[in-house]
Parts: C-alpha cells; sequence; structure tokens
C-alpha cells in the first residue's frame, strides 16, 4: 500500500508491521522524484511495506515527534519503533535494500 | 536554437598546435642568441611565462635572468648545454616591460624585453612580511578555493606564476620538477575533477591522469615515482572515502584502498558529519618508515594510519568521544603538557623521525554539538604530536597559531608543510568574516554570499620566530613554497598523453512519465551543453523545486540523469570553485564512458519533456 496520509489515519496504521513513511514537499524536486521512487518501490515489494506519505508542511507535530530536519526524509518503522532512517533522494535499490534488511 | 552548443577542446592537443606553431616559425627562421625567437604563454594557461627560441653552433650552456622589480627579485636559471634552445621564461610580471637577459656560457648577455598584459588581479595581496634574504627565489603558490585562480607569490608579493587553467587543490612538486596538480575539468559538482594534470610550470601538461571516480582533495608521490590520489566510487551512496594508487607511467590503477573496509561509516561521528560525506578525506600521507598510510577525515576529526599492504587500521589521532567501544583500542592516551586534540583537520604528514602534523582547524573544537565553541572564540593552528604506537600514548610537541585566536581561524581547507626541524609553514587559508566583520565559520564561498569576506594567512617559522607572513583578501587552498626553476631543462617538447580513463556516471533508474512535448527547451531555461572528448557538460536554469532530468536517448536506449533543483546546505565545500552564484543554475555532467553512438539530448522538467536539438556522439 503506497498512500498520503495525515495524523489520524497515520497513528493509526503506524503501529503494524513494516511501515516506510516518506516526509515530503510539494515545493522540493527531489520529493518529486522520490515519489516515482516510490512508486516503484511499491510494485515492486507488494504487501511486504506499508509507504506512508506525509506532507512536511501540513504535519508539523510529526515532524517534531519524528525529529525530520528536512525533505525528502525516508523513516522505516518497524511496529512503531524507527529502525533506519535516509535524507534526501535515494534510489529504487537503496530503498529496497533497506526494507528488506528489516523484513 | 534554445541550447546553445559549445565543442571544449582538452589542453594538451590544444597546446600542441601552439607548440608545433612556435617550432615550425622557429626552424623557418635564422634565431640567434642575440635575435631570438620569443613567445609569451606558448602553452596557453600560464600568461607569465614565455618561450625564447635560438641556436648556437656550439653547444652551450644558457643563463635566462629575470629581472626582477629590485636585484633581489631577479629569478635565474642556467639551461642545460645544447645547440638548439627552446628556453621556458619563468616569473614574468603582468602589467609591465620585463627585461630578461640571456648569457651563454662565457658569452656575451642580450637583453630582450617581454611586455605583459593586466593578466592577474594583483589585488588579491593585502601584504607580505619577510625579507629577500630569507625567502630567496622562493615563491609561494596558493591553489583556488574560491573564484581566484592559482598564483605564485615571491619575496615582495608580485605575483610571478599565475594559471589561468582553473586547476584545483594542491599543486606539489614532483622529483623529476614538474608539478602535479588537480585538472581544471570538473566531473561531478561540487569539486569532483577528471583527475591530475602532471606539467611543467611553464603550463605544459605531460600527462593527464583520469580517475574514474573523479580526484579531489590530495595527491602523494610514492617512493617509485607512482601516484596515490584520492578518490571515490560516484556510482556508490558515499563520497571522499577512497584512495588509489596510480602507474605513473600508464595512469593504471594499481591498488584501491575503500576506507569502508577498515572504519565503519557513522562511528565516530563529527559535527560536519553526513551520511554521504561521512570521512571526507582531505589527505593522504605515505611513511615509507612504517609502510602506512595516514589519511585525515575531516568529518570524524580524526587521522587514520593503515598498512600499506594489508589495509589494515593501525590507529586513529583524534578524540576518542563519540567512538564505539570496541574501536578504543586504536586510540592514543595523551600524555604531557597543553595537549589539545585536532578538530576538523587538514593536511596530515608524518615527520622524518615518525611525528604527526597537521592543520588543526579546530572548527567546533568538539564532537559533540552541546560543547561547540563559535568562531569569533575559537582558534586554528599548525600542531605537531609525537605517538608512541608501543604504549598508545600521545604528546604535543609543537603549535603555532593558537594565541592569534580567531583572526587565524579557517573552518576548512589549508595545510601545514614540515621544511626541517622547527622549520615549518603554517597556512590558514580559510579564513571568513560576516558581513559585520565577525569571525565567521561559514565557508569561504558562502559567507561572500551573504555579505561576508574573506582572508588568507600563510606563515613560516624557523625555531618559533616567525620569518614569514603573507596575507590575501581571498581564501586560498594550500599554500606551497617551490622555486620555479629546478635543475634541468624544465621543458620537455612533444604532445602530452592522456591516460586511464573516466567512470561510468551514475544514472537514476526511474522514469517519470513525461509528456513528450516536441518544444524546444524554454528560452529563460539559459541552457548550454559544453563537449568534451570524453565528457560532456550540461548547463541549465530551472525554478527552485521543479522536477528536472536529464535523457540520453537513442532509439529504445534511455539514459537518465536527476537533475536537483533544490540547493542543499553544504557542511564541507573545500574547493567553491564551481558555485554558481545563482543556485537556479545547475551543472550535470556525463561522462562518455559507458555509452556508444549518437544520443539526442531531452530535458523533463515536471511533467513535460522538451527537446534541446543537440545530439552527443559518444
Amino acid at each position: 500500500m503506497l498512500k498520503e496520509v495525515e495524523s489520524t489515519e497515520f497513528n493509526e496504521l503506524v503501529g503494524n508491521g513494516l511501515v516506510l513513511v516518506d516526509f515530503f514537499s510539494t515545493t522540493c524536486g527531489p520529493c518529486k522524484m522520490l515519489a516515482f521512487v516510490l512508486n516503484d518501490v511499491e510494485k515492486a515489494l507488494g504487501d511486504k511495506v506499508t509507504i506512508l506519505k506525509l506532507d512536511f508542511d501540513k504535519n508539523k507535530e510529526l515532524v517534531d515527534q519524528y525529529e525530520v530536519k528536512g525533505y525528502p526524509t525516508l523513516i522505516l518503522l518497524k511496529d512503531g519503533q524507527e529502525v533506519k532512517r535516509m535524507q534526501g533522494l535515494q534510489q529504487k535499490p537503496a530503498i529496497i535494500k533497506m526494507i528488506e534488511e528489516n523484513l | 536554437m534554445s541550447v546553445e552548443y559549445k565543442k571544449i577542446e582538452h589542453w594538451i592537443p590544444l597546446q600542441k598546435e601552439s607548440e608545433e606553431k612556435m617550432l615550425a616559425e622557429f626552424e623557418s627562421g635564422n634565431y640567434t642568441v642575440e635575435n631570438p625567437l620569443v613567445k609569451t604563454n606558448v602553452y596557453l594557461i600560464n600568461p607569465l611565462s614565455a618561450v625564447v627560441c635560438f641556436k648556437t653552433e656550439e653547444e652551450t650552456a644558457v643563463t635566462i635572468r629575470v629581472r626582477g622589480k629590485t636585484k633581489a627579485a631577479d629569478i635565474v636559471h642556467t639551461f642545460p648545454k645544447a645547440k638548439t634552445h627552446v628556453l621556458p621564461v619563468l616569473g614574468l610580471y603582468a602589467n609591465y616591460n620585463n627585461t630578461v637577459e640571456i648569457t651563454p656560457y662565457r658569452g656575451n648577455t642580450t637583453t630582450i624585453h617581454i611586455e605583459i598584459g593586466d593578466v592577474c588581479d594583483h589585488s588579491v595581496v593585502e601584504y607580505i612580511q619577510t625579507t629577500p634574504e630569507y625567502f630567496e627565489d622562493n615563491i609561494m603558490f596558493l591553489t583556488p578555493a574560491g573564484s581566484e585562480k592559482s598564483i605564485g607569490v615571491d619575496f615582495a608579493g608580485d605575483i610571478r606564476w599565475h594559471l589561468t587553467a582553473l586547476c584545483v587543490f594542491d599543486v606539489k612538486r614532483l622529483r623529476n620538477g614538474n608539478l602535479l596538480i588537480g585538472t581544471d575539468r570538473l566531473i561531478k559538482l561540487p569539486y569532483y575533477m577528471s583527475g591530475l594534470y602532471e606539467m611543467s610550470p611553464v603550463g605544459k601538461i605531460y600527462k593527464e591522469f583520469r580517475v574514474p571516480g573523479g580526484y579531489h582533495h590530495d595527491q602523494f608521490e610514492m617512493p617509485d615515482g607512482n601516484l596515490l590520489c584520492l578518490t571515490e566510487d560516484l556510482t556508490s551512496d558515499t563520497v571522499e572515502d577512497m584512495c588509489i594508487l596510480l602507474d605513473r607511467n600508464t595512469g593504471e590503477i594499481l591498488k584501491t584502498w575503500d576506507y569502508k573496509k577498515f572504519l565503519t561509516p557513522g562511528e565516530g561521528k563529527g559535527l560536519s558529519y553526513t551520511d554521504e560525506d561521512w570521512f571526507h578525506n582531505n589527505a593522504v600521507w605515505y611513511d615509507a618508515n612504517t609502510n602506512s598510510l595516514t589519511f585525515s577525515g575531516r568529518h570524524i576529526d580524526s587521522m587514520v594510519n593503515i598498512d600499506f599492504d594489508s589495509g589494515e587500521l593501525n590507529w586513529i589521532i583524534g578524540d576518542p568521544e563519540t567512538w564505539p567501544e570496541h574501536m578504543q583500542k586504536y586510540f592514543f592516551k595523551p600524555v604531557g603538557n597543553n595537549f589539545e586534540w585536532q578538530y576538523e583537520q587538514h593536511a596530515n604528514l608524518i615527520t622524518p623521525n615518525g611525528d604527526v602534523m597537521c592543520f588543526d582547524n579546530h572548527h567546533n573544537s568538539t564532537k559533540v554539538e552541546e560543547k561547540k565553541v563559535p568562531a569569533y572564540n575559537n582558534f586554528s593552528r599548525g600542531v605537531r604530536y609525537k605517538i608512541n604506537t608501543k604504549d598508545m600514548t600521545i604528546e604535543q610537541v609543537w603549535q603555532y597559531g593558537k594565541d592569534r585566536g580567531a583572526e587565524f581561524f579557517s573552518p576548512y581547507i589549508c595545510n601545514v608543510e614540515y621544511y626541517n626541524e622547527g622549520h615549518y609553514l603554517v597556512h590558514s587559508g580559510g579564513i571568513a568574516y560576516d558581513k559585520d566583520g565577525i569571525p565567521s565559520e561559514a565557508l569561504g564561498p558562502f559567507a561572500i554570499q551573504t555579505g561576508g569576506y574573506q582572508q588568507a594567512i600563510t606563515v613560516e617559522v624557523v625555531n618559533n620566530t616567525k620569518m614569514y607572513e603573507l596575507k590575501t583578501n581571498s581564501n586560498f587552498y594550500r599554500a606551497e613554497k617551490m622555486k620555479l626553476y629546478v635543475e634541468g631543462t624544465n621543458l620537455e617538447l612533444g604532445e602530452g598523453k592522456i591516460l586511464g580513463s573516466m567512470g561510468v556516471t551514475k544514472e537514476f533508474d526511474t522514469e517519470i512519465p513525461a509528456e513528450a512535448c516536441g518544444e524546444m527547451l524554454p528560452e529563460d531555461c539559459n541552457a548550454r551543453i559544453e563537449d568534451e572528448m570524453d565528457k560532456f557538460t550540461f548547463f541549465c536554469r530551472f525554478m527552485k523545486g521543479d522536477l528536472a532530468m536529464m535523457l540520453l536517448e537513442q532509439g529504445d536506449e534511455v539514459h537518465r540523469y536527476y537533475i536537483p533543483t533544490t540547493a542543499k546546505p553544504a557542511t564541507a565545500m573545500c574547493c567553491g570553485s564551481f558555485l554558481d552564484t545563482d543556485d537556479r543554475n545547475t551543472r550535470t555532467g556525463v561522462n562518455k564512458s559507458g555509452l556508444k553512438g549518437t544520443y539526442d539530448v531531452r530535458v523533463i522538467i515536471n511533467d513535460k519533456k522538451y527537446e534541446t536539438g543537440i545530439q552527443i556522439e559518444c
């Protein structure tokens, strides 16, 4: 699953299994590119991971909660606990590797 | 056409053409010592040079004297005996009618005049304090950190050497008298260059050593003449964490050290650490006594020594704070008085007795955010440590610069040199002040962009007495004291060689579903392509936040190169020479390695694919 969420839905989904959170901004070129990359990641991994996209500017509480300093930032959560973080634009193989190491 | 196309020739064939033209003119005339052929800037990149050509009936040695503005500033060299003389003239003044004397052995002196125009900016030198008796006919070579190009300054503060090619990072003298310096061919921002040039001080490039991962920061000539070169794997996710050994004759890579094999990224983080630039290697030194390599890692505040053959970690000099327990055995325990660790150091070297020196930038003065010291309370220094690798103790045995406080503080770049016991150079090349004149930790180019200004101060001390101080109003990466001439001919004729290979440029494997609109790239992109024999560069202006990608298309074959349009904050910028003052302007380099045939260049901006009308031959 890949979907853009806001805090309520995020909090419902985040505690279950492997969740990749993408803190993005609509004004950022690398974030736009990462959106296409995450589409490809979702196609490659299917149900193995839930990908949740959070608008950096609309979700300040979560930005503070996860101490996100900039965008794009990817945080991999396992049962709600952070296991890995990547900052900046990443390519598909690096993201898939990070997820598969934590399956 | 909305996209400008420019073919850029490599310097080596251009220099060959210029040299052949000079030699043809020489052969077609009757040039004698009384009537020599005089050509300025024959090699196109050193405007403060000339070549004089003439023949003598007998084999004879010839002395060239470039008359200084004072007698002490004369630069003199005697060339080996010959009948055909093609002699480089070095150390000419800009904006000056130079007097040059040519004297055959036991012969009469011929005086010629060489007028040189306003080819370099003298105002960069603020002051110099030394004596001709101390500095003699040495020249202080300063290499770029920003917009200034390389210069060489004599004891009087006059510029006597200058490269108009933007060759960057360190310039070192090789044992054969040639210079070894980074090329002026950028392959990737911010400062990854195609490799190294071996050149004569007159500007003639004998060899380009191309390096697949690009060259940055430092190089070192091994005892056998082969070359250590700092590099990286540009297809990996990290930078500035590799060293290679290059064959001096062929450019072949003989050995590679990947620092991730003896260190773990993320351990020992300093305050400038990033996941990508986790080590930030700014110096390499080979010590023959221990057959070891020492690497300076700015972003772990450490100097790291490994065995040359096995690559195994021997020791680390640095503050052990933030390093995990299992690494503590590699660190030293301070002994003696007044000991301080170095932070974000540069230019490490090993002295003949095994001591370790570096330029301690002392940036932050700590590895922990809460203890950070601001620039206006900080200092930089040259420092020398004595280490005992048996009991793992370290003692600080010398320093220079701390007493000067913030006026000598450089948060980046700089170097020290060891000349002899007690005789050192300390170059604080990255001093910056903010717009209010307060010492700043902004890295040079960024200080300028925010209204501040830069300085560099180069000092030589002998037994703790200052013998030399040069101050410039620009940052300079390193300072190296050398003579212009070395024993011998100082110029070999014939075409230079381009050795080694370029790496394959990292592509982006995700496709952007953009519509081919059939339109040319908009004029306001101000796009241009500079095409070279082995790479090309695409320059284009985008709006911040645009999604941008350059495509090379040949039938169904597509190569994708993502173009970042959002400026990233930089924690390191050791050479800002290629930074654009307008951060909407992008620069995307692609090596031709791995590409074959003719490619159409197209560009995606957001959801549209545009034409450039340019084809690239690979």
